[in-house]
């Protein structure tokens, strides 16, 4: 598959010390095009539309930030944690600025082993706009089988 | 004739490509010193104060920390922080796209620049708060770990021999930690000083872990006791004001750390007995609330000092009994009706930039100015 002038500059940018320390790949070797039709096909499987999901987790953010830094239950289904650190980061697509903002968003269960996934105001962007969840490895991959668990919870729903 | 192996004509592609980028690589590095050599350079500080001898060519931050003069940073130069701004008095032409984010107009009208951004490639005057002549770095060790919650760390760092720190209760210095798993570079974080000033051989810091957060992961999962570590600091102008006023001091989490330090100091020196003191700690659970033998210790030994901590999910074998609720819930309440306000009342916040906006909104509606409202708005 071939790589766009942007996204082949986008895909440099990933690289550790570039954008962030450890980058946005992990030990993901494949081109970002690659990684973005492969998440995309699996995203399909699992039968998870893009825009829903992030509508999902922008809820999510937007009341863990209620938490005020601390974690907080929202509709007794989650545990939301909302980090936020001073300054911006960069699209590695040159497109924007993002808050440092992270969240935490784990299942509410009685188990240890909740599914948990870990998302930027960046990741939420980048998956907007160019369903790139992030590569192998990498400390805010979007792993989509996890996406499933947290979001779509058996029996549960986000308001 | 005889035919090429296969083997040699696979590898004859690769191989050309690989010696040819090489090739270009050394011309672009051979380049890059020729084009991009400044040559002896002088850096004009604060009308003369301080003059520097540097070589051109690197970034300004970079430069004034191979001085010995360390501008604050919290990405470590990466552009993603905005912190390490400094005012260049040379016209050193117009601000970056990777600056203009982080600047407001009148910095950009004063010509404030970020100083990981540009590269010194003239004689420059530059203007920087003189505080910052006291930054210094530390080749510190770790003396001891204690986990004060599940996702809090004490780190008590030893200073080398003869090593002295000066620093202001409420200010900050920047840990850095080596490179490790897919992290290639050294990287600095910014965490409140929690031991007193009086500790002049140590610095101690809580580092709550944040998630996909690379020093603070480093610093839970791989730093261990006996170890070297970089500091930096102090950094910071949040401090205790000297008017005896109430304080009325919040926080939450690690944002406790500049309030131990406050307050251990304020024992030291005895203003502890004659001034207001009013600590709002919040967290979700007991589990997440630490340091509370101490702090209760202080509510019932000292007079002046009350100690509010409030859980906002309290769970049922907490057999919590306190103030339940956000901690802004809980400090609108006292202000409200418990806390005498003829007199007018200091405010100091730690925590994250939503925690403060929260805080600081709960305040002003009680009537509490923003002039004296203190903070550092790290999270």
């Amino acid at each position: 598959m071939k790589m766009s002038p942007e996204f082949a500059k986008a895909q440099a940018n990933m690289q550790p010390g570039v954008i962030t320390s450890d980058g946005f790949l992990g030990d993901d070797t494949r081109p970002i095009v690659e990684i973005i039709a492969a998440d995309e096909e699996t995203m399909g499987r699992f039968g998870i539309d893009f825009d829903d999901a992030i509508e999902r987790m922008r809820y999510l953010m937007q009341q863990g930030r209620g938490g005020l830094g601390e974690p907080v239950t929202v509709d007794d289904a989650w545990i939301v944690q909302v980090y936020e650190a001073r300054g911006f980061l960069a699209s590695p697509f040159e497109d924007g600025i993002y808050r440092k903002v992270n969240a935490q968003v784990t299942v509410k269960t009685e188990g240890s082993d909740a599914p948990q996934i870990l998302f930027s105001e960046l990741s939420l962007h980048l998956m907007e706009k160019y369903h790139f969840l992030q590569g192998k490895g990498s400390s805010f991959r979007i792993e989509p089988e996890r996406l499933k668990a947290v979001l779509y919870p058996a029996g549960k729903k986000a308001n | 004739m005889q035919e090429t192996p296969m083997i040699v004509q696979a590898l004859v592609a690769p191989l050309s490509v690989a010696g040819i980028s090489a090739v270009l690589g050394a011309l672009i590095s051979i380049t890059d010193k020729i084009v991009n050599n400044y040559g002896d350079l002088v850096l004009d500080i604060n009308s003369g104060k301080k003059k520097i001898d540097i070589k051109g060519g690197a970034p300004l931050l970079q430069t004034l920390a191979e001085s010995g003069i360390f501008v604050p940073s919290a990405c470590g130069g990466r552009g993603s922080c905005g912190a390490c701004k400094v005012k260049v008095i040379t016209d050193i032409g117009p601000h970056l796209p990777t600056e203009t984010p982080y600047l407001e107009p009148d910095e950009i009208e004063q010509n404030v620049r970020l100083s990981c951004q540009i590269k010194c490639k003239e004689n420059l005057e530059l203007e920087i708060p003189e505080s910052l002549f006291n930054v210094k770095q530390y080749a510190g060790v770790i003396e001891r770990i204690t986990d004060v919650t599940h996702d809090i760390k004490e780190v008590y760092v030893k200073l080398p021999d003869g090593a002295e720190t000066s620093f202001v209760c409420g200010q900050y210095g920047q840990l850095e930690v080596p490179p490790y798993d897919k992290v290639k570079t050294p990287t600095q974080r910014a965490y409140s000083m929690s031991s007193a000033p009086s500790d002049k051989n140590h610095l101690e810091f809580l580092v709550r872990l944040v998630p996909g957060g690379i020093v603070t992961t480093y610093v839970h999962e791989h730093l261990a006791e006996g170890q070297k570590i970089n500091v930096i600091g102090p950094f910071g102008d949040f401090n205790v004001k000297d008017t005896g006023a109430p304080m009325i001091c919040v926080a939450g989490g690690s944002g406790m750390a500049p309030f131990k330090s406050i307050f251990n100091h304020m024992i030291e020196t005895g203003e502890i007995e004659s001034r207001e003191v009013w600590y709002f700690f919040g967290a979700r659970t007991k589990k997440d609330m630490f340091y509370l033998d101490w702090l209760y210790e202080l509510d019932k030994k000292y007079d002046k000092f009350h100690f509010v901590p409030a859980l906002s999910e309290p769970q049922e074998d907490d057999e919590w009994t306190g103030p339940t609720g956000l901690i802004t819930e809980v400090l609108d309440g006292y202000l409200k009706e418990k806390i005498d306000r003829s007199q007018p009342l200091e405010g100091y916040l730690c925590g994250s930039p939503g925690m403060l906006d929260a805080c600081m909104a709960v305040m002003r509606k009680n009537d509490m100015t923003e002039d004296r409202i203190y903070f550092d708005k790290f999270a």
